[in-house]
């Protein structure tokens, strides 16, 4: 129905829509900038441009002990989350079980709790036991919020899996082990493939976890506060911008990734 | 004494989606009170139109007249036009009560009056009134299009539109609401526009057919017409199994059956016809032992047999095609598959089509 | 189709996450209660229970903060559903294929780590930052900048949680069928009752878990006060922080900690208690 007043409706959504993606992009643009600059400290409009910060920033040791810390964790963190949360996404969403619906809204507390103070929490909890901090303890942190994220993920491919493609493979005479293998893990793969993206990138962009519990080890957005604290160099900013075109790859490509398995598998089981 | 006005006329009604025609020019006139329904396959188009006409979907080209006036322009929400969606599209935060309501709390009708009304419409839809504070989640298939339908009569409205309703239900049930549709329209008096594919269901119901294939109307009119006078091949075979067979034009006022290269004798061959398609439905075929008995005969053999509830249906093969025959149980046909049969009907019992 | 060893198959899967959760997540809460109950600045939890820390809490200026993180939070909640729903709107039912695009548009920056998307700001509103650089430069306008303001911490925080709205309101606007709409317009219903009547009662639980995560995660903001605003506000998380470091009383930290799961608590079981998570999350 594209009444005068539905067109004015439609063209002022969009523009709005246009406007927060821009709001949405505005620091991040800044930061790029930010690291173009070939003078110390940032002044804007930009004198002197240079790509002298992003040579320096690549090539320093440092940074490279921060990265190799940062995909560290973000590894063992994707792992570890995918398996666990691979179980639990079948409770939630595939088995019918007495609990279910308890274990539903429990499972999906850490997400609604505030971040800072489930690190600190966490920073107490480990030290009343003794436990010293590092990279490891970290991890632990990091699963903690990142499990039920990747579940929840996970439960969404679950929902529309039909049990009826397990019910077949056993009929057919496969074992248990056999089905998970041939059957399930195949088929739900999109939405594991989807947790793990996730998984990996919330733990390599997290800071408040990290804060309260990596201990000695850095992690590159500790590393960036501090700078912006106290020491700003323009590798600051380098580092920003690589953290984001990376995310960027990644989620795009992870994205195009799923599509394509999600369509050679509605051929296959058509 | 002249015809009645229409109370909505289309003309040279279409739509198109880019380069895709999904309704092309459609001219139809519906007589008040008239029950008409839209019939084709999925794809043919009649769910656009409907949406056009109820205000959903705007025409990319052509009017629609309600009473002689240009409703084009006007939004669903002000035409006197109500539908029930294929889907129902029930409110299912809201009860049985506050369902059938609801156009009347949009007026601004007291709570009273209301209640009064909905119950009436309950009655009048065999609704229980225990079913009044039900929640619509809470309903069966069959209670719901019941709601549904009592939510579209409480508006004040002239044509009632009706899209599939019945397509999802179980065939006993969907036998009981057919007829009480019928005696809702008896009752209420107003205007119906049915959608459906199936044929049957159309014959059931309606005062007019039409039957629509890709975007356009085919054919117009009565079920008896529509069933025993086809415009074309695709309305024939519409209804049922069909036997057809191509024809050319013979000498002396005969038809030469191309595939199976005899003569027939036709009903009556139409000025400047010169190739079609003979149309015989399946319980004009008898079983014959002298092919004298009929205008037309073919001989081949019994290939199989399906019993049907009430009828029993024999196909049988001669050459390379394949003959339809119905018969009644009572009147069932002694035969052994294999065996040699001689089937014939007579040239009034058949229709010539152009296609 | 099988007797199940000793649990059915729904608890074995869900084993692994209940243990990790109850020792990563349950352990440390308990923790922290506990410790809200020790003596001021001990480290041991044995000590002899009391309430001093909670007393300390509403005789000092602790509870100033606390009340300043809920108005922030619930002002970033409302200002952030103004923003967000028609947005989520416009993906729902007027961006076609467009809508997938714009939803990986606005995902990625949730991937980047959030002082990095705080620290732009600060490059774009600083003095001769950005805006007030190309102000400066090419209109000759002087301004103050609005840094280190109550506005800047409020505006960081729409800007962090914006995605956690947008997500939750676009699953529930999108659970509203086409057909119940246009069945609400069809029988008579203006516009504006359409929404009232169909669109807003049908999103609700869209819109309950968006409030519900926002407000949540906002009332735990740190970095946005931390960032952008200079110390100006000291939310409670802040404060928890300060207690548990610099200020070694680990016992005051966890009270606070307490009272702000209690509210936090409060809230989720409240919302989530009668919530049909498998209608939302799309159950066949």
């Amino acid at each position: 129905m594209p009444s005068k007043a539905g067109r004015l409706r439609n063209a002022l959504i969009i523009a709005w829509t246009l406007s927060v993606l821009v709001f949405i992009y505005l620091p991040i643009l800044c930061i790029t900038l930010a690291s173009l600059t070939a003078s110390r400290y940032f002044q804007f409009p930009i004198t002197k441009f240079g790509l002298d910060w992003w040579r320096k920033t690549l090539g320093s040791i440092e940074i490279s002990q921060l990265l190799s810390t940062s995909i560290t964790i973000a590894l063992c963190v994707t792992v570890v989350a995918v398996v666990i949360a691979f179980f639990g996404a079948l409770a939630f969403a595939r088995y019918d079980w007495q609990g279910r619906s308890i274990y539903q809204k429990l499972i999906l507390l850490p997400i609604f709790f505030p971040q800072s103070v489930l690190g600190l929490a966490l920073l107490l909890w480990f030290n009343a036991l003794g436990l010293q901090m590092s990279w490891q303890t970290a991890v632990f942190a990091h699963l903690v919020w990142v499990v039920p994220v990747v579940t929840l993920v996970i439960s969404i491919q679950v929902y529309s899996f039909d049990p009826a493609l397990e019910e077949a493979a056993y009929d057919l005479g496969a074992s248990r082990w056999q089905v998970l293998r041939e059957v399930t893990l195949p088929v739900l793969f999109p939405g594991l493939f989807s947790g793990a993206l996730f998984a990996f990138l919330l733990s390599w962009g997290n800071f408040p976890l990290s804060l309260y519990t990596t201990g000695a080890d850095t992690t590159v957005p500790e590393y960036m506060y501090a700078k912006m604290v106290a020491g700003y160099t323009p590798g600051v900013p380098v580092l920003g911008t690589v953290s984001t075109i990376g995310a960027a790859i990644l989620l795009v490509g992870g994205y195009t990734l799923i599509l394509a398995m999600r369509r050679t598998r509605q051929t296959v089981l058509e | 004494m002249a015809a009645p006005a229409p109370i909505l006329s289309l003309k040279a009604v279409a739509k198109s989606f880019g380069t895709f025609k999904a309704v092309d020019d459609i001219n139809l006139d519906i007589a008040e009170g008239e029950f008409f329904t839209i019939v084709g396959p999925s794809g043919s188009g009649k769910t656009t139109l409907l949406r056009m006409i109820a205000g959903m979907e705007q025409p990319s080209g052509g009017d629609i007249l309600l009473r002689g006036e240009r409703i084009n322009d006007v939004p669903a929400n002000k035409r006197p036009t109500c539908m029930v969606f294929q889907s129902l599209a029930l409110f299912p935060h809201r009860t049985v009560g506050e369902n059938i309501e609801f156009s009347l709390k949009i007026k601004g009708i007291s709570k009273e009056a209301r209640k009064v009304r909905a119950l009436e419409l309950m009655d009048l839809l065999r609704l229980p009134q225990s079913c009044y504070a039900k929640s619509v989640m809470k309903c069966s298939g069959g209670e719901r299009q019941r709601v549904a339908l009592a939510r579209a009569l409480a508006y004040d409205l002239q044509i009632l539109f009706i899209d599939e309703p019945l397509s999802a239900i179980d065939s006993k049930l969907r036998k009981t609401l057919e007829k009480e549709l019928k005696d809702i329209h008896r009752e209420t008096k107003k205007t119906f526009v049915y959608i459906t594919h199936s044929l049957e269901e159309a014959m059931v119901m309606s005062d007019r057919i039409g039957v629509m294939q890709a975007g356009k109307l085919v054919q117009v009119g009565t079920p008896e017409v529509i069933y025993s006078a086809p415009n074309n091949r695709f309305v024939s075979e519409f209804i049922g199994d069909v036997n057809v067979i191509g024809v050319d034009v013979a000498a002396g006022g005969l038809l030469h059956a191309t595939s199976l290269d005899t003569s027939l004798k036709p009903p009556a061959v139409p000025q400047g016809f010169s190739s079609g398609h003979l149309v015989i439905r399946p319980e004009f075929l008898r079983f014959v032992t002298e092919p004298s008995e009929v205008d037309n005969a073919v001989t081949g053999r019994l290939y199989n047999e399906y019993a049907l509830g009430s009828r029993i249906q024999y196909q049988v093969r001669v050459g390379e095609a394949v003959f339809v025959v119905e018969k009644l149980r009572q009147q069932a046909f002694n035969g052994v598959r294999g065996d040699k049969v001689t089937i014939g009907w007579d040239a009034a019992d058949s229709i010539l089509v152009t296609d | 189709m099988r007797r199940p060893a000793f649990l059915s198959q729904g608890s074995r899967a869900a084993l692994p996450i209940t243990l990790f959760l109850l020792a990563g997540f349950v352990a440390p809460l308990i923790a922290v209660i506990w410790f809200s109950f020790m003596p001021p600045r001990t480290f041991s939890l044995a000590a002899a229970p009391s309430l001093e820390n909670y007393a300390t809490i509403f005789d000092s200026t602790s509870y100033i903060s606390f009340l300043w993180s809920l108005a922030l939070a619930a002002a970033t909640v409302v200002l952030l559903v103004l923003v967000c729903y028609p947005v989520a709107y416009g993906l729902v039912r007027k961006f076609g294929k467009w809508a997938m695009l714009l939803t990986l548009l606005f995902t990625i920056p949730l991937f980047v780590s959030e002082n990095i998307r705080l620290y732009g700001w600060v490059l774009f509103l600083i003095k001769n930052g950005v805006l007030l650089g190309s102000l400066k430069t090419y209109f000759g306008l002087e301004l103050e900048s609005i840094l280190f303001t109550r506005t800047a911490i409020l505006l960081g925080m729409v800007y962090v949680y914006l995605p956690f709205m947008l997500f939750p309101l676009t699953l529930g606007i999108s659970m509203v069928p086409n057909e119940t709409r246009d069945a609400a317009f069809d029988l008579g219903a203006s516009r504006w009752q359409v929404f009232r009547e169909v669109e807003l009662p049908l999103s609700m639980p869209g819109i309950v878990i968006g409030f519900l995560l926002t407000f949540v995660l906002a009332v735990g903001a740190i970095t946005e006060a931390k960032v952008l605003g200079g110390q100006r506000i000291i939310p409670v998380a802040h404060d928890i922080e300060i207690a548990f470091t610099y200020a070694q009383n680990w016992p005051l930290g966890a009270a606070l900690s307490v009272l702000l799961m209690l509210v936090v608590g409060a809230l989720v079981l409240a919302a989530l208690w009668r919530f049909d998570l498998d209608r939302f999350l799309g159950r066949k």
